[in-house]
C-alpha cells in the first residue's frame, strides 16, 4: 500500500498542529464556535446529539495491519472502545473530548493516517473497489489512481469551500463495486481501442434528498489529463453550483439544470485553458505509485485445498462461512474473505476495539498485513491461501466476526441513524434489529439468496436506500417513526433507482413487510433470478399487492 | 471595444443584485495584512447599491462595485488617490478583461468566508489575466482563511475589526509544504518526485 514520503508526513503533522491551534484558539475564546465549525468539519469533527464525532479518513477503504491496531487504540484511550466503519470506508469514532481530537489525530499522524477532508463542503475521500487488484473481473488496478487523486485533492486551496460536499470514486473491474455512478464524479479506469489507459468520467450522479445516476462527461479521458479534467470540473462546480439552498447544492443539481452538454462545454472550455499544464501527469507517475501497489509474494500453488474440502463436508457452519463470506481470487490458492460486521445485535459496521485488534493479528498472519473496509460495512481480507481458511475462520469465529450472511438480506447497509445522528427523523438501528431476529434461519438466507438491504434514518440517505434491492427511509410524521420502502434500486452496473412501493409502514411492521416482499419473490422467481432480477421482470405491483393487502 | 463593456455590464446588472452574493455596506478598516505585513490601511470600499452615483463617493482612496467603474470609468481615473475595483462573487473576471490594465488593485468582497467562489477568481486573475496588482480579500476573511487565499493569488486582507492581526500572521507559517500547484506557482506533488528520481 502507499507509503507516506517527507512531504506526506510534513502536511499531515503540520495539519495536526493547525488543528491543534484552532482548538486552543477556540478554547481561549479567541475562536468563536460557529467560526471553528467549518474548520472543525474538514477536520471530520462533528457536533452529534450527544457527544463529537470524529471521522479518520481510510483512503479507498485500504488499512495496515499496523493502522488497525492504532485505531483500536484509539478507541480503547480516547473512545468507549468500539469504531463505526461507514459507507464510504472510513471510521467514525462516537465519543471523542473535543480537547483529546489534537493528541488522536497525532497518534493517527504516526501510522500515516489523518482525517482530513472527511467532512465539510469540500473534496471527500476518494472510495473505491475493496477488492482492488485481486477481483477476477479487474481489468485496471484502481488503486494507483485514487491514491494520485487523493493527493491531488488535499488541502487544495481553491477547492475547500465548495457549494457542497464533493465526492469521487474509481473503479476498474467489469463488476462496479464501488457505485461511481452514484458519485460526483465518477471514473471507471478502461482501455481505449488504442490500448491506451483511460477513465470513462461520469459527472452529477448521488443519493441525498435528490437521487440520480451519474451521466457520461467524456467517454474517454487519457489518464495523463485525470487531475487538469477533475480540477476542470471542480472549478465550474465551485463558481456555478447553487449556494442559496444547501439541499440544491450539489453538482448533480447544477448538471440537471444546464443539461450535461452544456455543462460539458463549459467544463471544456475551461479544461483548454490549462489542460497541458504543470497538472499533466507523466508515464513515470504511474509507473510510480503502481510500484505501492504491487502483487502480493504470492506462492505458486495448485486452486482447492483437501482440508478445506472436507470440513466443508464435515461442518455445515464452516461451510456456510466458506460459500458466503468467501469469494474467487485472480491468483490459484487463494480466496478474498469478507469479514462481517453484520452480527446479529450488533448495530451494523460496528467493531470493537478487540475485534479491530485480532482482524489486525489475522491480516498479519495470514493476509500480508493488509485490511480493506468495504462501502457495505464489512471489512475483507484479501489475500489469504485456501490452505488457511479453516484457521482463519476459526479465529473469525472466536470473535464473533463469521457471521455467514455476506450479501444477504442481513447483511444490511444501515446509517447511525436517530440513535446518534442529529440529522436523522427516525432510528435505524433497532429497525435492523428486528430485521435480523425476523431473519434468524440462516438456511431461508441462504434460500433467498442475494439481497441488498439498505437503510437510511433520514432522506440525506447515508444508508444508501434508494440504490438497496430493498430500501427502507426512515420519516418522521407527527414525532412518530415510520418507514418507506422501495424495491429494485441497484448501485452497480445497470445502475437504478428503487421503485416506491407505498404509502409508509409503522416501525414495528417493517421487517414483517420486508418478509412480504421476499414470499412473492420466491414465488415469482424462476430459476436461479435474484430479488432485483425477478422485480425487474415482474416489476413492483405483486410486491405492493402482498405487503397491503393486510390493511383493507 | 465599448460597446462589448457596455454587454457585460449590462448582462450583470441584470442580475439580482440585493442577493448575499454582494456587500451590502461599505467597509473601512484601520489595518491591513499587505505581503504577511501588518500596514495601515485608509482604503474605503464602497458597497453597491441602486442609488449609488460617482458622485456620492468619498474622497481619498476608496474601491468601487466593477458596474460603477464600467459606467464612470474616466471620471474615477481623473480622481487624486487610489481607486481600486471590486469583483463580487457573482461576477465573473473573464467578463472584464479589457479592464486589468487600467486597474491598480482589485478587491475581492467575502460576504461569508465559506464562499469559496473568489478563491476562483484570485486564481483565474494570476493565471489566466496575469494579473500583477495588489488583489485584497475583505469581509468575512479571519486568520484560518489567509493561507489558502494566499495560495489562490491573494496578497492583502482586511480582517474584520476584533481580530487579532499579529496572530493571523501564524496563518502563513502553519503548512509548510503543498500537494497541488495553485497561483502561487508551486509545483504538482508528482512533478517534484519526478525532479527527484
Amino acid at each position: 500500500m502507499y507509503k507516506y514520503d517527507a512531504v506526506d508526513k510534513t502536511i499531515v503533522s503540520d495539519r495536526v498542529e493547525q488543528f491543534r491551534g484552532q482548538v486552543s484558539r477556540h478554547l481561549a475564546g479567541e475562536l468563536s464556535a460557529a467560526d471553528l465549525a467549518p474548520l472543525r468539519l474538514r477536520n471530520g469533527l462533528y457536533m452529534q446529539i450527544h457527544a463529537h464525532m470524529l471521522r479518520v479518513s481510510i483512503p479507498y477503504g485500504l488499512l495496515s495491519s499496523e493502522q488497525m491496531h492504532a485505531l483500536a487504540q484509539v478507541s480503547r484511550q480516547y473512545d468507549k472502545g468500539y469504531g463505526h466503519f461507514t459507507t464510504r470506508q472510513n471510521i467514525q469514532f462516537n465519543w471523542p473530548e473535543l480537547a483529546d481530537v489534537p493528541d488522536i489525530l497525532k497518534d493517527l499522524s504516526n501510522v500515516e493516517m489523518h482525517a482530513i477532508q472527511t467532512s465539510g463542503n469540500c473534496i471527500r475521500n476518494i472510495s473505491s473497489d475493496h477488492y482492488a487488484g485481486v477481483a477476477t473481473d479487474e481489468i485496471i488496478d484502481p488503486r494507483p489512481y485514487c491514491e494520485i487523486i487523493r493527493q491531488w485533492s488535499t488541502l487544495h486551496p481553491e477547492f475547500y469551500w465548495l457549494p457542497r460536499k464533493f465526492k469521487i470514486a474509481v473503479t476498474g473491474a467489469t463488476q462496479d463495486r464501488a457505485a461511481v455512478k452514484f458519485h460526483d464524479i465518477g471514473l471507471e479506469v478502461v482501455h481505449n481501442d488504442a490500448n491506451q489507459v483511460g477513465f470513462r468520467v461520469y459527472v452529477g450522479g448521488g443519493l441525498g434528498r435528490t437521487p440520480v445516476i451519474g451521466k457520461v462527461i467524456k467517454e474517454f479521458l487519457p489518464r495523463e489529463d485525470i487531475l487538469s479534467y477533475c480540477e476542470a470540473i471542480l472549478r465550474v462546480y465551485n463558481l456555478h453550483g447553487r449556494r442559496d439552498n444547501k439541499y440544491k447544492a450539489r453538482i448533480k443539481i447544477l448538471v440537471n439544470a444546464m443539461g450535461i452538454d452544456d455543462f460539458r462545454d463549459e467544463v471544456e472550455a475551461e479544461w483548454a485553458h490549462f489542460k497541458d499544464g504543470e497538472l499533466k501527469l507523466h508515464d513515470v507517475d504511474f509507473e510510480t505509485m503502481q510500484a505501492f501497489f504491487p502483487k502480493p509474494a504470492y506462492q505458486e500453488l495448485e486452486s482447492g485445498d483437501e482440508r478445506v474440502a472436507k470440513w466443508r463436508d464435515l461442518d455445515d457452519r464452516f461451510k456456510a462461512w466458506y460459500d458466503n463470506n468467501t469469494v474467487d481470487h485472480i491468483q490459484p490458492g487463494y480466496r478474498i474473505v469478507n469479514i462481517s460486521l453484520k452480527e446479529h445485535g450488533v448495530a451494523p459496521g460496528d467493531a470493537t476495539d478487540s475485534q479491530m485488534d485480532a482482524i489486525a493479528n489475522i491480516a498479519e498472519q495470514f493476509s500480508f498485513g493488509e485490511i480493506r473496509v468495504t462501502h457495505e460495512q464489512n471489512l475483507v481480507l484479501a489475500d489469504v491461501r485456501e490452505q488457511d481458511l479453516l484457521d482463519i475462520w476459526k479465529a473469525l469465529d472466536a470473535d464473533r466476526l463469521a457471521t455467514p450472511n455476506i450479501g444477504s438480506v442481513n447483511d444490511m447497509i444501515c446509517c447511525p441513524g436517530l440513535d446518534f445522528c442529529s440529522l436523522a427523523n427516525a432510528s435505524s438501528i433497532s429497525v435492523a434489529k428486528q430485521i435480523n431476529e425476523k431473519f434468524e434461519d440462516f438456511e431461508e438466507l441462504y434460500n433467498i439468496g442475494e439481497v441488498k438491504l439498505k437503510m437510511s434514518g433520514c432522506m440525506n440517505a447515508c444508508g444508501h436506500h434508494h440504490v438497496g434491492h430493498i430500501g427502507i427511509l426512515g420519516v418522521d410524521k407527527k414525532g412518530e417513526e415510520w418507514y418507506q420502502l422501495t424495491v429494485g434500486g441497484d448501485a452497480s452496473n445497470n445502475a437504478a433507482l428503487g421503485t416506491h412501493l407505498g404509502k409508509a409502514i409503522a416501525k414495528d411492521k417493517v421487517s414483517d413487510a420486508i418478509g412480504d416482499i421476499l414470499d412473492v419473490y420466491k414465488d415469482l422467481r424462476s430459476d436461479d433470478e435474484r430479488l432485483l432480477d425477478t422485480f425487474r421482470r415482474v416489476g413492483i405491483d405483486p410486491f405492493k399487492e402482498k405487503v397491503y393487502s393486510e390493511e383493507v | 471595444m465599448a460597446t462589448t463593456k457596455t454587454v457585460a455590464n449590462r448582462a450583470i446588472k441584470a442580475r439580482a443584485k440585493a442577493t448575499p452574493d454582494r456587500i451590502q455596506n461599505d467597509i473601512l478598516s484601520t489595518k491591513a495584512i499587505v505581503n504577511q505585513q501588518i500596514v495601515g490601511n485608509a482604503i474605503h470600499h464602497v458597497a453597491e447599491t441602486e442609488e449609488l452615483t460617482s458622485r456620492d463617493l468619498p474622497k481619498g482612496d476608496i474601491s468601487v462595485p466593477m458596474n460603477l467603474w464600467l459606467d464612470h470609468k474616466t471620471e474615477l481615473q481623473a480622481r487624486t488617490g487610489l481607486v481600486a475595483v471590486q469583483i463580487a462573487a457573482d461576477e465573473f473576471p473573464e467578463d472584464f478583461a479589457d479592464e486589468y490594465a487600467d486597474i491598480p488593485m482589485i478587491v475581492l468582497p467575502m460576504v461569508a468566508h465559506i464562499d469559496g467562489r473568489s478563491y476562483s477568481h484570485a486564481y483565474k486573475l494570476r493565471t489566466r489575466f496575469n494579473y500583477k496588482g495588489e488583489i485584497r480579500a475583505i469581509g468575512d476573511v479571519k486568520y484560518d482563511q489567509l493561507s489558502f487565499l494566499t495560495r489562490s493569488g491573494c496578497n492583502a486582507f482586511e480582517l474584520p475589526a476584533g481580530e487579532n492581526l499579529e496572530t493571523a500572521l501564524n496563518a502563513f507559517s502553519e503548512m509548510s509544504d503543498v500537494y497541488q500547484p495553485s497561483a502561487d506557482g508551486g509545483a504538482l506533488i508528482f512533478s517534484r518526485r519526478r525532479a527527484v528520481h
